[in-house]
């Protein structure tokens, strides 16, 4: 069993502050049930789940949530939203991560190196969703 | 004969001509016409989960307003605006809920409006077109208007995401929703249910991780298959892209793989209602139902009459 000594300084308090921001949603409200997680049609796709995300993002741990795959393969389905037991919109915290990320100018998707015959072939609706969610 | 103001949205336009003319086609031999409304912009097709961005709210409520006026030109109708995409309906929905709650959001994004000439007084509803089936129209006008009984037609009904979540835009139970299978059955087909009838397809995912997709693609039909479906039936653009393009990239790829095609549920209304064919617009798809139809004698014989 190994420990690791976690900071908790103004820098973690000031990005749960943001991502509280962001969201709209008290962080300190979930008490990691896994509801989310065991709902989440994605959650075999994540290196790490939902609910370890939000603990994450309780104890302030930027680097290791922004790290995470977890809000990028979120498609905000809302399943973990209509299903939290304390009424968290999950759903937005995944959100507010990406923005987050998003707003330090940084853009997950780069709309000049998708293809021509990829922009011909997708349909708008799934075009404008996804730099709508992707892009700063 | 109602009329109601129809917001298309973008995809309706393009690879969905399917939907809405087979939409618009049933809406007026059942007396709930849908009537499209001028000027039209894209309502985002996905709503802002942020609490702090107002831009991204401005599109919805500028239809919204549109629409309003729009209702005034029309015969009976009520302050409604109606969506046949579900991910429209959720936009639409999530934001008019807001702005009704918070006067604030409401005053800036109207001052956004003022070079449209537009103000946004809250006193429209948003409304899917299967609510207004459900609602208004009734199953049991439907099933009158069935002359070609979908018999041999084994229906999954796939929801998606948007038609049952969020709480605010939900237009049934977001567990145990029944709309769809009511509708299946009374159009006469045989109504398969699958346990993943909500089980998100991957969205917008399809752009930069088609991975994803393509994996909750796998799992969403052979979830139907395994119960005997022979064909899916969906509200959603998006969901109708995927799965169906999808299945065709699979079918390359791995043997064994039968598609199933998908069908929009107002393409199998239009079926049942003895609409002509080229309506639906199955050139478009890329697991072509006709074959399906044919064998079945749903399409391609003489009227029954």
């Amino acid at each position: 069993m190994s420990y690791e000594y976690l900071k908790f300084g103004k820098e973690e308090k000031d990005f749960i502050a943001k991502i509280e921001e962001i969201s709209g949603q008290n962080i300190y409200s979930c008490y990691q049930c896994g509801k989310c997680s065991a709902g989440c049609v994605f959650s075999d796709k994540m290196d790490i789940t939902v609910n370890q995300l939000i603990h994450l993002i309780q104890l302030g741990q930027k680097e290791k949530v922004l790290k995470a795959n977890t809000h990028w393969v979120c498609s905000s389905c809302l399943t973990c939203s209509v299903r939290c037991p304390r009424e968290i919109d999950v759903a937005a915290l995944m959100e507010a991560v990406r923005e987050y990320s998003l707003r330090e100018d940084y853009e997950k998707v780069i709309i000049s190196e998708i293809s021509k015959e990829a922009l011909d072939k997708l349909p708008n609706i799934a075009l404008v969703s996804n730099f709508r969610k992707k892009t700063g | 004969m109602v009329q109601y103001s129809y917001f298309p949205g973008c995809n309706l336009k393009t690879n969905a001509k399917g939907f809405e003319e087979t939409a618009i086609a049933v809406s007026k031999k059942l007396e709930a016409e849908l009537v499209e409304m001028p000027s039209w912009n894209c309502c985002g097709t996905v709503h802002t989960l942020t609490s702090d961005n107002i831009m991204k709210r401005i599109a919805p409520i500028r239809v919204l307003s549109r629409s309003r006026k729009h209702v005034e030109t029309l015969k009976e109708s009520p302050n409604q605006v109606v969506t046949l995409c579900s991910m429209c309906n959720s936009t639409l929905k999530i934001v008019n809920n807001e702005v009704k709650k918070d006067q604030e959001i409401l005053d800036k994004i109207n001052y956004q409006l003022e070079e449209d000439e537009e103000t946004y007084e809250t006193d429209m509803e948003v409304k899917h077109f299967l609510e207004i089936l459900r609602d208004i129209v009734g199953y049991e006008k439907i099933s009158e208007e069935v002359v070609n009984p979908l018999k041999g037609l084994k229906v999954s009904p796939y929801y998606g995401c948007m038609l049952l979540h969020p709480e605010e835009a939900k237009i049934d139970d977001e567990e145990m929703p029944d709309v769809l299978e009511s509708l299946v059955e009374s159009l006469g087909a045989d109504l398969v249910m699958s346990p993943l009838f909500k089980f998100c397809c991957g969205s917008y995912h399809i752009v930069d991780q088609e991975y994803i997709v393509s994996s909750q693609v796998e799992k969403i039909v052979e979830a139907a298959k395994r119960r005997g479906a022979n064909a899916l039936v969906v509200a959603c653009p998006l969901c109708a892209y995927n799965i169906d393009q999808q299945q065709k990239a699979m079918a390359k790829n791995t043997v064994g793989k039968s598609p199933i095609p998908v069908f929009y549920f107002t393409q199998l209304m239009a079926i049942a209602m003895g609409e002509p064919v080229k309506i639906n617009h199955f050139q478009d798809h890329f697991i072509n139902p006709e074959p399906l139809l044919k064998e079945l004698g749903l399409i391609g014989r003489k009227k029954a009459k």
